[in-house]
């Protein structure tokens, strides 16, 4: 009996000192969760996104926070598996109770993770997500949260396409990996040549992993194609443009969606890599505000230079805190209807959405290598420079 | 003391279907995984630590599960704990297809063959797009279902559990240990082991599908590689053999206390855990390759049948 | 849609010779280990991986010619092969299956995250020669086709390690039965020793050789270690000609399944084909060693 009552005074004191304490989210920083590839598969980009958010929060802290508050990144490793993803994003928001949240890395997570910031209803910018479907939903399953920061899949190749319009080329062929991003960067490819009056044909899908293109590539070498759309990851990337190499698969144009911008592409195929198109959503060199500081911060906090995905971090963190400070508040509802009225341009691009979430104003651009160097050719308003045309035979050079 | 034991397991029992009223979402998905090992754990048991033919290829029931409940909640709009039947349903019928040619083969054939057979349905679920997104995925409509389907995955790690003790303490789990220890004598002795072995699977194969299609829904999206993974089926083998291969609570023991220690190494050191997963498996492999229950049955004569 | 013309077999009837001749190399391997020690050895994809960075480093660092750094490669990896063996897959040889394949499973996640942990995730390749010696119309790429004639090479003289020397006999010996080669005086546990060392050898060839045509990353070696089982229960487990059979006929059915089907496919073909192989004919097709 006499033991109890010290545990009890204890007790009774503690609840008074947390009653009286206002609690700690009124004063202290805003925390702000996300959880991020940082091993497994997509480890390198899952990275580059954080430094992205990494360096966005430094300098809203510089310039004194948001709503008066420190911003402060609270990021797990999600290990690229959409069930983690999903388990982490739980504990953000119902143990770690963070302030707010932003998304992960890959349309997989990303799609799988919506279904619970939805049902707590928090807002979720989630900069690397690329597919549509995730965001554009049958009116009975909308979702209200999730915001879109870069293109969408189905337009990475828009551009290869309309230059091959212009320059009168009839026909294309299309290979994909067989993933969720590379499919529908694949399927916008066939609709866009489509509609420019174009004819695909072929068009094939390729598991994950293959590394000898040899019967794909004799396919197309048989269709004969003026133009050769490659929706790959980089390793894939490598490995077709070698292998067209060999098969001296010659098409007047060939592009490619993730890789072909890479400084390292160049590196490994050097020559090789010369008049083959690249598609991004982001380059250095882009003529928007901000773009050179954010290049020249970045290269001094993380020792190397940006590449998009850092750069997309970045701009989705800018877009979310700005909304934030439009609105005035951390809820969910005013934040979001701000998010939906905003139209803003960062070092990253533009950035507007529709009704659903889903970005309309930010450009993808083409890029081409020349003598070395990448070169911006489309769209014309944001190129530095004229395409080659054609791509000469591989073993002319 | 077999009292005070079922006394401790009710309370546990009771504190488990309490939790979810107390507890933080993130808790009650992660007791979910917990069961959902368990399951899985045991149903792996079943034929492998009863049998001694190792099932390398497990995950494929769970796979098959997974996508037979994604697509009838997302096409045909079951509703999900139907689905989550049907999937087991539907391993079980995979379990017949290939068990009828696969149990004949021997030891590291079979291993092979289930090996393959994890790929080939990975490979056919992208084939076959139309039907399950293939390398899109396949994505369910949005529902919060977290705590229903942690009663379900709570019962299905029950029934798993209890079934495998049903099976340990009858006459058919004997003679399935039979077959284990010397099969040509099993056969010598009039027992019909492809029978019993095609049950085993059978029943082995159940568990895992019906996870399978609960984890569909919880999760909301599946895609080929998220539930075919080689890594879940190793996981479930390590987990059956550091609790004790062959016993009934080992696979419970080894689910709960690996599933925990993955959490905390995870958690801390993110960037070489698999290192250290694996330094696990070769630890466990070589060094106490009867688990935990094993040694304590040599060590303290307990029942067979734990 | 597609019309295949005796053109287009012929070149992926190239193209699968060619990569079936690596398949058969690296798959001879594996087949090694088990027949000898009937282990199941699922780290042979990383000591692959490992000779394939071995390889890059060379060449990058020391500016070695890539094809010279075959051997050191395969010297680099005996000698990891041996500490392996010697360290850990001693004690499961002849253990059920289970062990070896947990055993080796481990091994190999450990050594692909120690991999991501020295050498990065970052693709690497070796940008050596590029392009095809085009004959009768068909396009036979250069890098390949010299690491076709390594890997015939290699294969060779592996088969006449085998046949001729004192070592090669005792392995087989070891590997048809341990008990008489034993009684016989051979020293099984040094036989065990250089074959799991001669095996990762084997796989370092692969792994060199891959260097200059795909990229280097530590996970390429997951998709090799399938493959080689596929060689070799198609070959039959345990007959070291029939993993020759075994790749070439894999490396054939790849490319023609790609061509006439879709290359997807053509990954459900190989499987299903190792699926009935190992029904119909369990010891494989030119028959493997008797249970």
């Amino acid at each position: 009996m006499n033991s109890k009552a010290p545990a009890a005074l204890a007790v009774v004191l503690a609840l008074a000192v947390g009653g009286v304490v206002p609690p700690a989210g009124a004063q202290g920083p805003i925390r702000v969760g996300a959880s991020l590839s940082l091993t497994g598969t997509y480890a390198k980009l899952g990275n580059y996104m954080h430094e992205g958010y990494k360096l966005c929060a430094k300098e809203w802290n510089a310039k004194g926070g948001l709503l008066g508050r420190k911003l402060e990144f609270v990021v797990y490793d999600d290990q690229s598996t959409p069930a983690t993803g999903v388990r982490l994003y739980e504990k953000l928001i119902t143990e770690d109770k963070v302030d707010a949240v932003m998304g992960p890395y890959s349309s997989p997570i990303t799609e799988a993770v919506v279904n619970v910031t939805e049902k707590y209803k928090k807002v979720a910018v989630s900069p690397l997500a690329a597919t549509t479907s995730i965001f554009k939903r049958p009116p009975d399953k909308k979702r209200n949260y999730i915001f879109m920061i870069i293109s969408p899949a189905e337009v990475y190749l828009e551009g290869l396409v309309d230059m091959a319009a212009k320059r009168g080329l009839k026909t294309v062929a299309i290979l994909n990996e067989d993933t969720l991003f590379a499919k529908a960067a694949a399927t916008g490819a066939a609709e866009s040549a489509k509609k420019r009056g174009m004819q695909v044909v072929f068009q094939e899908g390729y598991p994950k992993g293959t590394q000898d293109f040899s019967a794909i590539l004799t396919k197309i070498k048989a269709a004969n194609p003026d133009v050769v759309a490659a929706s790959t990851y980089f390793d894939d990337a490598v490995a077709i443009t070698r292998q067209m190499k060999e098969l001296n698969v010659n098409p007047k144009m060939y592009g490619l969606t993730v890789g072909g911008d890479l400084p390292e592409f160049y590196n490994l195929l050097k020559q090789n890599a010369e008049y083959i198109y690249g598609a991004t959503q982001w380059e250095k060199t882009l003529p928007y505000p901000g773009n050179k500081e954010f290049d020249a911060n970045y290269t001094k906090e993380f020792g190397r230079e940006p590449v998009y995905h850092s750069a997309a971090g970045y701009a989705g963190c800018q877009v979310y805190f700005e909304a934030v400070k439009r609105a005035g508040t951390l809820d969910a509802d005013k934040v979001r209807d701000a998010l939906l009225k905003l139209e803003m341009r960062t070092a990253f691009g533009d950035y507007k959405v529709d009704e659903d979430g889903f970005q309309i104003a930010h450009k993808m651009v083409m890029t081409q290598w020349q003598d070395g160097k990448k070169v911006i050719v489309w769209p014309d308003e944001l190129a530095n420079g004229k395409a080659r045309f054609p791509m000469p035979p591989w073993t002319g050079r | 003391m077999k009292r005070a034991l079922a006394v401790v397991a009710l309370l546990l029992l009771a504190a488990l279907a309490a939790y979810p009223v107390f507890g933080t979402g993130y808790g009650v998905r992660s007791i979910q995984q917990i069961f959902m090992w368990v399951a899985l754990a045991g149903s792996w048991n079943l034929i492998s630590g009863l049998t001694g033919y190792v099932s390398f290829g497990h995950v494929a029931f769970f796979g098959a599960g997974a996508y037979t409940g994604a697509i009838l909640v997302a096409s045909a709009g079951w509703p999900w704990p139907v689905a989550a039947l049907a999937g087991g349903a539907a391993s079980m019928v995979l379990a017949v297809v290939i068990g009828y040619p696969c149990l004949r083969l021997k030891g590291p054939y079979f291993a092979i063959a289930m090996l393959g057979l994890n790929e080939v349905l990975r490979a056919l679920v992208s084939y076959f797009e139309g039907l399950t997104g293939g390398g899109n995925g396949l994505s369910l409509p949005t529902l919060d279902a977290a705590v229903p389907i942690y009663y379900v995955m709570g019962v299905l790690a029950l029934a798993v559990t209890a079934m495998s003790w049903l099976i340990v303490t009858s006459r058919f789990g004997l003679r399935l240990m039979t077959i284990r220890e010397d099969e040509v004598a099993a056969e010598a002795m009039g027992i019909d082991t492809f029978h019993h072995k095609l049950g085993a699977f059978l029943l082995s194969a159940v568990g895992p599908g019906v996870a399978g299609a609960l984890t569909a829904r919880d999760q909301g999206y599946i895609e080929p590689i998220s539930v075919f993974p080689l890594a879940v089926t190793v996981t479930m083998i390590v987990m059956a053999l550091f609790g004790g291969k062959g016993t009934v609570f080992g696979p419970v023991l080894g689910a709960v206390v690996l599933f925990i220690a993955q959490e905390i190494v995870w958690a801390r050191y993110p960037y070489v855990h698999p290192l250290l997963f694996g330094a696990l498996i070769v630890m466990v492999v070589l060094l106490m390759p009867r688990g935990v229950l094993g040694l304590l049955q040599q060590r303290y004569r307990l029942p067979r049948t734990i | 849609m597609n019309v295949v013309t005796p053109a287009m077999l012929g070149q992926v009837i190239v193209s699968g010779i060619l990569a079936g001749s690596l398949y058969a190399m690296v798959a001879l391997g594996l087949g090694l280990i088990f027949g000898v020690m009937r282990v199941i050895n699922i780290a042979h994809g990383p000591l692959l991986m490992l000779g394939a960075y071995t390889t890059f480093f060379l060449t990058t660092h020391a500016g070695m010619n890539p094809f010279l750094t075959v051997p050191v490669s395969m010297a680099a990896l005996f000698v990891v092969g041996v500490v392996l063996q010697r360290g850990l897959v001693f004690r499961v040889v002849d253990a059920p299956e289970l062990s070896s394949l947990l055993l080796t499973f481990g091994i190999s996640i450990a050594l692909v995250n120690l991999a991501q942990l020295t050498f990065t995730s970052d693709l690497r390749a070796v940008e050596y020669i590029t392009g095809s010696w085009v004959l009768g119309g068909l396009a036979f790429s250069k890098p390949r086709v010299i690491a076709f004639a390594f890997a015939v090479g290699v294969t060779a003289l592996s088969f006449l390690l085998l046949k001729t020397t004192r070592l090669g006999k005792a392995i087989r010996a070891t590997s048809q039965s341990r008990e008489v080669a034993m009684v016989c005086g051979v020293d099984v546990g040094r036989i065990h020793m250089l074959t799991f060392g001669f095996a990762s050898a084997l796989a370092a060839a692969g792994g060199a050789l891959l260097a200059v045509i795909v990229a280097i990353q530590p996970e390429m070696g997951g998709v090799w270690t399938f493959k080689s089982f596929l060689v070799i229960v198609l070959g039959g487990a345990g007959n070291y000609p029939g993993a020759l059979l075994g790749g070439l006929l894999l490396g054939l059915v790849e490319q023609v399944a790609s061509l006439f089907l879709t290359t997807q496919l053509s990954e459900v073909v190989a499987y299903v084909l190792l699926v009935l192989v190992l029904l119909v004919r369990p010891s494989g097709l030119l028959g493997g060693r008797q249970t």
